[in-house]
């Protein structure tokens, strides 16, 4: 298995070194096929500064020499600098501010899979009962609730305790300092994932919980907990890992709305004002970036499933 | 084994968030921490990443938001004073000769940079041949277009030694510089109080390239200079020991980069930010009710321009008419935001102001206009069209305008909203009939908004032009009678306003913003420069 294991993975990374060269090329034209250029500003340049601008960036070049020198200089790992930012790459700007969306995706995973999870197990075990009817209203409202309202209506609660007084000042609006400055943005970015966690594992224990396996595991006398836990859950999470494949990739590189809400210095942003400012390097290797990470996040979990259910064997 | 790896990297994080720096300690360049004092800080949110600090290169508020504590020019601004008053800095004292046409500055001597090194007049003229050298590939290098061959340098026709520019070094005194123009102008030391004209150390951009701007590269002439940039998140300034004018008494000024304005006022209300520039029109009525509010009408207008080669606005009659029907003090009185209606083309609190060019409004008149220029019930106007870039205000005073035209004159107004740069293009590419504009002063003299409708500049999208405008504008510009010059913007105002109409102006902005009771002498200015060196606490 190993071998045919490996030969899988190579496959893949072939596929996806594929599936990335082809975003490149599209993004490149969809860029420069958008109206307004990344030097066009409120101020009119004169046409003698604007030259000396494109000639400093190359963009007065005929296209096909501006694309191949881009796509060289992805292949020698070089990003290009950003138009907007003097002097700063866009390895610069990933660097140092990928590692702060990855904390903050990370954390809200881990909230996700921490109540979404449970709750899916509990609704579906307490099924058709009151438990299950609130714990699916909590998951629709989570995935029905919009992170722009979610987040501010934290912040009004834990921040500035309206309506609940005493918890005025309790955890700070804005800002990434400690761990309490993290609480309100991690939760806020994590209940939606948790929500959708929450009705798809229901879904799956579901099913899993009318086996056959299951009856037999029940009709031998194994506790309720361990048929919960060991035999039904086990078998419910193929459904909930190609999901979290996406999840992952979507958490961790940054949400926009998030970061500007609680002024987290993450990667979300830039992924919306580069396209905003025509930052052309910028959004080519956001997007490259937060591709490259969907296809490993998918990649992982095509892996995962063998490890979750042996049935199933990447190869196939 | 896979999970366990999930968990323990979780946790890990988890730890490492627990265990961070913690609030009002900052990071520094070498890998120190610092905490700052609350006592001798100024907190204030700058709203994004500067772009650079590199002043030859930045063309941006935010960057000049630091640029301007850390640096300063030959001339400056006395932000206290309402009338912007220009005050000697890096220069003591400037004379103009030949009509204004040739400048020589004095250089204070006895300055030295944040790293012990001494200032020399050298430096100006390097920032300036770097500013205008076509390689620097600067936005901003037209600031200096007005020196004798400075433009036909930056598009590489002549060598610097052509360029207007000299240094002399007296037997005694101090260095001067001497600035031979292209044509005479007042107002030219105005435009050495822009950041882009500062002086540059270019052996510390030969040193470090482009990251010479960086915390533990960069040095300055200014009151503080850069201790922390931490990129997307915050700057630290500190206050410099080098400045030769009076040492600011706050140590440390600690700036955010907190881009949505709600945000911003939540920290302000949770006592994180002593100050917030930019509250949201819809929040301003409670805002004002406030004790920390401030406001201050800003050298900005806010117009609608006319592409006056397109029918039915080909007109001039037709653009008079629209002028006419359109009641900005209405408009004003909607947005709530303590804007000024104008109906000239310099904004109020500038010199060459005035409230009698222009067209008022009037509906009579406005409907006379239309019917000599042949519309009537029976021949309506062609439906017309206004553009303008997304946003929640521009949409409301579109709609505004929209009813108005209607009921006034029974035009029928379609609206259009463009992404900011598709709406750039399109200004540039094929100017719709009407389009909502704005012009923020580089500069405190109305030449920075005059000459815009020139037939010359590249900021005039409306295809208008007249030559009479044109000398009007370029006599005033030269002029250093007071009132003759305030005479001729007066007459050419006229001709824009009254009798071509490429642009109907609508009012002047106000700047609205919240100023924590501990700080005293926040800058509050019309050319919005935030310079801190006068500001101190109370603790």
């Amino acid at each position: 298995m190993r071998s045919l294991s490996l030969t899988f993975i190579i496959r893949k990374f072939v596929e996806a070194l594929v599936t990335l060269f082809v975003i490149a090329t599209l993004t490149f034209v969809a860029l420069r096929a958008l109206p307004g250029g990344p030097f066009d500003s409120e101020k009119a340049l004169p046409p003698e500064i604007k030259a000396n601008i494109e000639t400093r960036y190359g963009l007065n070049d005929p296209m096909h020499v501006q694309y191949v020198r881009y796509i060289s200089g992805l292949v020698r790992g070089d990003w290009g600098e950003s138009y907007k930012y003097v002097g700063r790459s866009v390895s610069d700007i990933i660097a140092e501010t990928l590692p702060v969306s990855m904390q903050l995706g990370f954390l809200s995973l881990l909230m996700a899979l921490a109540v979404g999870v449970p709750l899916g197990v509990l609704a579906a075990s307490r099924h058709n009962s009151w438990v299950d009817t609130t714990a699916m209203l909590v998951a629709i409202s989570g995935v029905a609730l919009p992170s722009f309202i979610v987040g501010p209506v934290l912040v009004m609660i834990f921040s500035f305790g309206i309506p609940f007084s005493f918890l005025h000042g309790f955890l700070p609006p804005a800002l990434w300092e400690s761990w309490e400055y993290m609480i309100l943005p991690v939760v806020t970015l994590g209940i939606r994932p948790a929500a959708i966690l929450a009705r798809m594992t229901r879904g799956a224990v579901l099913e899993a919980i009318r086996q056959d396996y299951v009856r037999t595991a029940r009709a031998k006398g194994v506790a309720e907990r361990n048929v919960l836990f060991s035999h039904v859950l086990r078998n419910s999470l193929i459904p909930v890992l190609t999901i979290t494949g996406p999840l992952v990739a979507g958490l961790l590189s940054g949400s926009f709305i998030i970061e500007v809400i609680f002024a987290v210095p993450g990667i979300g942003k830039h992924l919306v004002a580069s396209v905003t400012n025509r930052d052309y390097p910028l959004v080519l290797g956001l997007t490259l970036l937060y591709s490259a990470m969907l296809v490993v996040a998918n990649l992982v979990v095509d892996i995962m499933y063998s490890v979750v259910d042996p049935r199933i064997r990447v190869e196939k | 084994m896979v999970a366990k790896f999930v968990w323990s990297l979780g946790f890990a994080l988890l730890v490492s968030s627990c265990t961070g720096k913690g609030s009002g300690t900052i990071e520094l360049a070498d890998g120190t921490s610092l905490k700052l004092d609350r006592s001798e800080t100024l907190r204030v949110n700058i709203t994004s990443e500067p772009p650079t600090l590199d002043w030859n290169k930045a063309t941006d508020t935010t960057s000049s938001h630091i640029i301007n504590n850390i640096m300063e020019g030959l001339v400056g601004y006395d932000i206290e004073d309402r009338e912007l008053r220009l005050v000697p800095l890096l220069a003591t004292e400037w004379v103009a000769s030949e009509k204004a046409r040739v400048w020589t500055f004095k250089i204070r001597p006895g300055i030295k940079w944040t790293d012990g090194v001494e200032f020399h007049a050298q430096q100006v003229l390097d920032s300036w041949r770097r500013l205008l050298a076509k390689e620097t590939a600067s936005e901003y290098a037209y600031f200096l277009f007005a020196i004798k061959n400075a433009r036909a340098f930056n598009e590489g026709k002549v060598p610097w030694e052509q360029v207007g520019v000299s240094l002399a070094q007296p037997a005694s005194g101090p260095s001067e510089i001497k600035v031979e123009l292209e044509k005479s102008m007042g107002y030219f030391p105005h435009l050495l109080a822009h950041a882009s004209t500062y002086p540059i150390r270019l052996d510390l951009i030969a040193k470090y390239g482009e990251k010479w701007t960086e915390a533990g590269n960069m040095v300055g002439l200014g009151p503080f200079q850069l201790k922390a940039w931490r990129h997307d998140k915050e700057v630290l300034l500190e206050r410099s020991d080098a400045y030769f004018g009076s040492k600011p008494t706050i140590r440390f000024i600690h700036a955010q980069m907190i881009q949505e304005q709600a945000t911003a006022l939540n920290l302000f209300e949770a006592g994180k930010l002593d100050a917030v520039d930019g509250i949201p029109s819809t929040e301003l009525k409670n805002a004002k009710k406030k004790k920390e509010f401030r406001s201050i009408g800003v050298l900005q207008s806010y117009y609608y321009g006319i592409n006056t080669t397109k029918p039915p606005m080909n007109s001039p009659l037709v653009r008079r008419a629209i002028g006419q029907a359109i009641d900005r003090q209405k408009i004003v009185q909607v947005l709530a935001g303590g804007q000024t209606p104008m109906t000239g083309w310099v904004p109020s609190g500038m010199f060459g102001y005035s409230t009698d060019v222009g067209l008022e409004f009037n509906v009579e008149k406005a409907k006379a206009d239309l019917l000599k220029a042949g519309y009537s019930e029976k021949k309506p106007l062609p439906k017309i069209e206004i553009q303008f870039n997304i946003s929640e205000d521009h949409q409301r005073i579109a709609e505004l305008v929209q009813s108005q035209l209607k009921e006034n004159l029974g035009i029928i107004v379609e609206l259009k909203s463009q992404e900011w740069k598709t709406f750039l293009s399109t200004l540039k590419t094929d100017p719709p009939t009407l389009f909502r504009f704005g012009w923020l002063a580089d500069y405190p003299d109305p030449d920075n908004f005059m000459n815009l409708m020139t037939s010359y500049s590249d900021n005039n999208r409306t295809r208008w032009s007249d030559s009479r405008y044109d000398k009007l504008i370029e006599q005033a510009a030269t002029e250093t009678n007071l009132e003759v010059r305030r005479d001729l913007y007066r007459k050419a105002g006229k001709i824009m306003l009254e009798e071509a109409v490429p642009v109907i102006p609508l009012f002047s902005s106000t700047a609205h913003l919240f100023v924590a009771d501990r700080v005293e002498r926040f800058p509050v200015n019309a050319l919005r420069r935030f310079e801190y060196k006068a500001v101190s606490l109370k603790n």
